[in-house]
């Protein structure tokens, strides 16, 4: 009889211990979690894509209260989102999630020489591990390996060409990742409502571009001439416009009529 | 002195290692061997919560258990203190050192209920150690863990890229793995008697 009450008793009591000891350190050590936190959490999509560079929407909403900074920004949440947080925590929100995925390529299959044959692996990866392909080696291979990771389907294959609707592109950047060529590039309209592009990534030459695609750019400059104070500049024998120095669309138009290759692009956002 | 301690270090992290001799935290053992960092985690998590909890326990044991002649509440007693203790130390953690939080992570609230460490409580008692010696042991006990998930994290990591027939993919080549290690281990007994 003892024994039981014994035990009753002396169980009851380390329970309770325990228990007012859990209580009071609870109480005692309690991390301050930040109400902000919580708030920002709520507003994000709560996908835990880690497109923000962060492991989660919860990471994201530490890291975003702490810094005062939205670093990249919540890309699936858009720029409703990222202005709610802004909002909240009184910063001003970064652009980059405006930014567009556009495809620097203007390799149709009219336009683009393939010389070799492929057999395998129906994937744009596997076809650049085999050196594969079109001839041009900075050309799209067109297999949508970029197709099937756009979470928005805003890219599509048309003629062989990849092709990215960008009232779509939500600029998760996936497609960039995926591109084994690195044809794809995440660019930043800015203010305006286009995006101006030199449809071509080789940087080769004329004689060497046009072996392999009638569409590239041939590197003949005439873009960085035509125009007092051009926004397009030359990369080897490349050209490439810098969206920010675009004011409207009247003053590029001279070397979109003028370029021979006809590679200069506009693309309405 | 030195020499016993010795002995219960070598006799817990190799010939009578918890995992494979005694066959205790496997689950932990099969669970979370599957990358490196995870399973350093985890043993770091083990070793740190053995060994204190080894103290405690042996504290309890001895004023509250042996005291009141209820020995035969051990199971219970040692539970609730383990799974108190656990609680305790990740409010501490939590609060002074959050890096150390983060490196341990889900890992200390796993184990609360680990039999690994309410074996290394009971084995403690039924071996007679006394204080010092039951630290030691305890923590000696945690290496041996440790040591044994963190072979078989690197083991895993290798076999990832291993041509593994399809019948024993996954669980299979695990249980194979730990079978083999099992019988490695054998060979340490009659190092200690």
């Amino acid at each position: 009889m003892d024994n039981i009450l014994i035990s009753i008793l002396s169980l009851t009591a380390m329970g309770i211990c325990f228990g007012a000891i859990l209580a009071v350190l609870d109480k005692k050590l309690k991390v301050e979690s930040n109400p902000l936190v919580e708030e920002v959490e709520k507003l994000l999509p709560g996908i835990n894509c880690g497109a923000c560079g962060y492991p989660g929407c919860r990471k994201f909403a530490e890291e975003a209260v702490k810094n005062k900074s939205l670093g990249k920004g919540c890309i699936p949440g858009g720029k409703e989102t990222n202005d709610k947080i802004a909002r909240l925590l009184g910063i001003s929100a970064s652009s980059a999630n405006a930014k567009k995925a556009v495809i620097f390529c203007s390799g149709t299959n009219n336009a683009k020489k393939i010389s070799s044959k492929y057999r395998g692996i129906i994937s744009c990866a596997a076809v650049n591990l085999a050196n594969a392909g079109p001839d041009c080696k900075y050309g799209c291979i067109g297999l949508g390996d970029c197709v099937k990771v756009c979470p928005a389907q805003a890219i599509s294959i048309e003629n062989g060409l990849c092709v990215i609707d960008p009232k779509k592109c939500i600029g998760c950047g996936l497609c960039v990742k995926a591109c084994p060529r690195n044809i794809i590039h995440m660019v930043d309209p800015g203010n305006k409502d286009f995006i101006v592009k030199v449809a071509c990534s080789n940087p080769g030459p004329m004689q060497e571009v046009k072996k392999v695609c009638s569409a590239g750019c041939i590197g003949c400059g005439l873009c960085t001439k035509i125009i007092p104070d051009s926004p397009f500049y030359m990369e080897k024998k490349l050209a490439a416009a810098d969206n920010s120095k675009i004011t409207s669309k009247k003053q590029i138009q001279p070397a979109i009529d003028k370029c021979p290759a006809k590679v200069i692009k506009i693309i309405d956002v | 002195m030195l020499k016993d301690l010795a002995l219960i270090f070598i006799s817990a992290v190799l010939t009578n290692n918890f995992v494979l001799t005694y066959f205790l935290g496997i689950c932990p053992f099969l669970g979370v061997s599957g990358q490196m960092e995870s399973a350093w985690g985890m043993g770091t998590a083990v070793t740190f919560v053995m060994t204190l909890s080894s103290a405690i326990c042996w504290v309890f044991y001895h004023f509250i258990l042996v005291k009141f002649n209820i020995i035969f509440l051990e199971y219970v007693v040692f539970i609730l203190v383990i799974a108190s203790l656990v609680q305790i130390v990740e409010m501490f953690i939590r609060k002074f050192s959050p890096p150390l939080y983060e490196m341990l992570g889900i890992y200390l609230p796993l184990i609360t209920t680990n039999c690994a460490i309410l074996g290394m409580a009971l084995f403690m008692v039924t071996k007679k150690y006394g204080f010092i010696e039951s630290v030691v042991f305890g923590f000696s006990a945690g290496l041996g863990f440790s040591l044994v998930l963190i072979i078989m994290a690197g083991i895993r990591e290798e076999l990832k890229y291993a041509d593994v027939p399809k019948n024993f993919q996954g669980a299979g080549i695990t249980l194979i793995t730990a079978g083999i290690l099992a019988l490695i281990f054998m060979g340490f007994s009659g190092i200690t008697s």
